[in-house]
């Protein structure tokens, strides 16, 4: 019979070619938007690498035109860590996770180059701020005070790159900049290897990061200043208030703002939830048009195919047997369009598009051609169950 | 007027069974010698099909239509019966019942001798499938399956038969109406006459007791309805294929064993 009805639709792919376009038309729609969902789901459910609750953020800003000199801000971290309820204090740069700031540049160890990284600033508190995960070696300390090169960690996914298989610590790269001799402070040595990270939203993948130590006591001047802070669980306003006066007492001329890092993750996960969430309403639209049109066409089909249906029955096909072969002509004239769907959906892990692993790619094929066969099913449910019920005895009349 | 119906003789039967060997000698000397029909095989006939007391009444919102009233009748074994009769007098409604496509209002079908009503909807499906070939006037060929897969669709309803059999089946039905040539041509490339031997073929294939052709001439010029006739003769003849035929053709029906005429609600023998 299957056979049969691969016949019957092969014979009549013209007719059954506008109901393949449309299949196959939703089963791209509705790859691309099970990719995304798929890869927003794995990367969500992926670990973060760090520990953002219970932690806050301090911005501490120097008067307009004016900069901040490290001995005082010095003196502002060690008087909030002072602060009971506080835990870790850390200074670092202004592309704090979760927030829209960014900084980054691309590396090279031999002649192994790296894709853009994530680069931050940090001292020696910062991994017990943000409570990264040390795979290998050590984060930074005053030991590393004295040392030639700049000491930096660097994320498990960076490490694979440039090192491979090789032992990393100890080893040191440079910025890739081509032709161009590097200065002694832009020479990295990795000191430690922390698990991959994913500071930019819930639902971004892991990025391959640096952190470079910031050196206590420089004599660098900060118009603007990155404070981690960690604080005990249940802290709220009351601290928040605290950690404000703690830096006005030091010195008036500056402005403070604590933000929760929490509130930020919450904030920043709107700008993938909301156009994620617009894309699927549309593919739903879509897909509903879609299912709609197929619907009517094939009510339509059924009621030109009326003289076929009792002819069948007359040669001994039950009613519920008309309903299978209408059923199973949906199933067919679906798989054509899923296999073609396939082909095309296939060039992307096939050609690597968009740099994503080939895994999300092959789940939102199933994942597509198991909701366009459902889809397709449920469409030809009722109108199978019509032609079902088709009296041959009517439906062989004729005039 | 929907409202005309046929009167089937009450006593039709009775009488065919108590004087069968009058009729038959009756048509016997009505039919010239090369087309008479070949006697019955057993002198004691076999039923296939009897219909006692139907009554069919096709009731819409608005108007009944007594399409058939009170028809008693049986069809034997190895028979080639002719219906007459104008239009709108129920001759397809009653192939429709002989052909268990439909029920009857009232009245009894029996199949082999048992009541179909004893049948569920799955045996009767099994019972066309098995014992009852179909041909219409219009065809009724699935114009995008080519001349042999047209033939194989009653074979595709049929239990465990290989792909291999119905194609084997298919191509020798195809070859007793005398179209092996034009197996791979689609509907549409044949003339009427070669249509309707396809619609044989295709009733022939699954080897039925019973072939009911509801005007399988009427579509087709007299040369061409010529031959069909032929064909059907030569399968009941041959091959000992029942056949119930309605026609308009006064020539086709001298032909076969039996008349079954009616006009205007009452039948004329
Ligand atoms: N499904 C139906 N609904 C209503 N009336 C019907 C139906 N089928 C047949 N009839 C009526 O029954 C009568 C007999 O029809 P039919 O058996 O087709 O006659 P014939 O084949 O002798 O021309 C006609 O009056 C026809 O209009
Ligand atoms: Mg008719």
């Amino acid at each position: 019979m299957l056979r049969h009805l691969f016949t019957l639709i092969w014979n009549r792919k013209r007719a059954n070619l506008l109901l393949i376009s449309e299949i196959f038309f939703s089963f791209v729609v509705l790859f691309g938007v099970g990719t995304v969902l798929i890869t927003a789901a794995r990367n969500y459910l992926a670990p973060r690498g760090f520990e953002p609750t219970q932690v806050w953020r301090l911005l501490v800003r120097a008067g307009q035109g004016q900069k901040m000199p490290r001995a005082e801000l010095d003196d502002v971290l060690r008087q909030v860590k002072a602060l009971p309820g506080v835990q870790t204090v850390a200074l670092t740069s202004n592309n704090l996770p979760f927030t829209f700031n960014t900084n980054n540049s691309d590396f090279i160890y031999k002649d192994r180059k790296s894709p853009f990284a994530n680069t931050y600033d940090a001292d020696d508190h910062y991994a017990e701020a943000l409570r990264l995960r040390l795979r290998e070696g050590r984060w930074f300390a005053p030991a590393d005070d004295g040392t030639h090169h700049r000491p930096v960690v660097i994320s498990q996914d960076l490490r694979d790159i440039l090192f491979g298989d090789e032992p990393a610590l100890g080893k040191i790269f440079t910025y890739n900049i081509p032709g161009k001799a590097t200065k002694p402070e832009d020479e990295f040595q990795v000191v430690g290897v922390v698990d991959n990270v994913r500071m930019t939203t819930d639902f971004d993948e892991a990025i391959p990061s640096v952190w470079k130590r910031l050196i206590p006591y420089d004599t660098t001047h900060w118009e603007t200043a990155a404070v981690l802070v960690r604080v005990a669980p249940d802290q709220g306003g009351v601290l928040q208030e605290k950690i404000a006066r703690t830096v006005a007492g030091v010195t008036r001329q500056w402005s403070t703002e604590v933000r929760v890092m929490e509130d930020d993750r919450l904030h920043r996960r709107l700008y993938t939830l909301v156009p994620v969430v617009g894309l699927c309403i549309m593919g739903l639209f879509l897909i509903i048009n879609v299912a709609l049109g197929l619907f009517g066409v094939l009510w339509y089909n059924i009621s030109q195919r009326r003289a076929e249906i009792g002819l069948r029955r007359a040669m001994g096909a039950t009613g519920a047997g008309i309903g299978w072969q209408f059923l199973g002509e949906m199933m067919v004239v679906t798989t054509f369009g899923v296999i073609l769907g396939s082909l095309l959906a296939a060039q992307f892990p096939l050609l690597n598009a968009f740099d994503l692993p080939a895994q999300p790619y092959l789940l939102a094929i199933g994942a597509a051609a198991g909701a366009v066969y459902l889809i397709t099913a449920l469409c030809a449910w009722q109108p199978s169950r019509l032609a079902a019920s088709i009296q041959p005895a009517v439906a062989l009349r004729e005039e | 007027m929907t409202g005309a119906y046929c009167r089937y003789s009450l006593s039709y039967f009775n009488l065919f069974t108590r004087f069968s060997h009058l009729f038959l000698m009756e048509n016997l000397l009505a039919t010239s010698p090369e087309t008479r029909p070949q006697p019955l095989n057993s002198p004691a006939a076999t039923p296939v099909l009897r219909l006692t007391n139907i009554e069919k009444v096709y009731q819409t919102k608005t108007i009944e239509t007594v399409a058939l009233n009170q028809v008693n009748l049986t069809i034997n074994r190895g028979e080639f019966v002719s219906i007459m009769g104008p239009s709108g007098c129920g001759k397809s409604t009653l192939l429709s019942l002989m052909g268990l496509l439909d029920e009857p209002t009232s009245g009894t079908i029996e199949v082999d001798g048992r009541p179909v009503t004893a049948y569920s909807d799955r045996e009767l499906a099994g019972l066309r499938n098995l014992k009852i070939g179909f041909v219409f006037q219009s065809y009724h060929l699935i114009n995008d399956l080519s001349v042999v897969d047209n033939v194989e669709v009653p074979l595709l309803y049929r239990k465990g038969m290989s792909g291999k059999e119905r194609r084997q089946r298919a191509l020798t039905a195809l070859d007793k109406v005398g179209l092996s040539a034009r197996t791979g041509h689609f509907p549409g490339q044949l003339s009427g006459g070669q249509r309707q031997r396809v619609a044989i073929a295709r009733a022939l294939a699954g080897g039925p007791e019973i072939i009911l052709a509801d005007e399988p001439t009427g579509n087709l010029d007299s040369v061409m309805g010529e031959e069909i006739m032929d064909l059907l003769l030569a399968l009941n003849r041959q091959e000992g294929v029942t056949v119930v035929m309605v026609t308009h053709d006064e020539q086709q029906a001298l032909k076969t064993e039996r008349v079954i005429r009616f006009f205007d609600g009452s039948q004329v023998s």
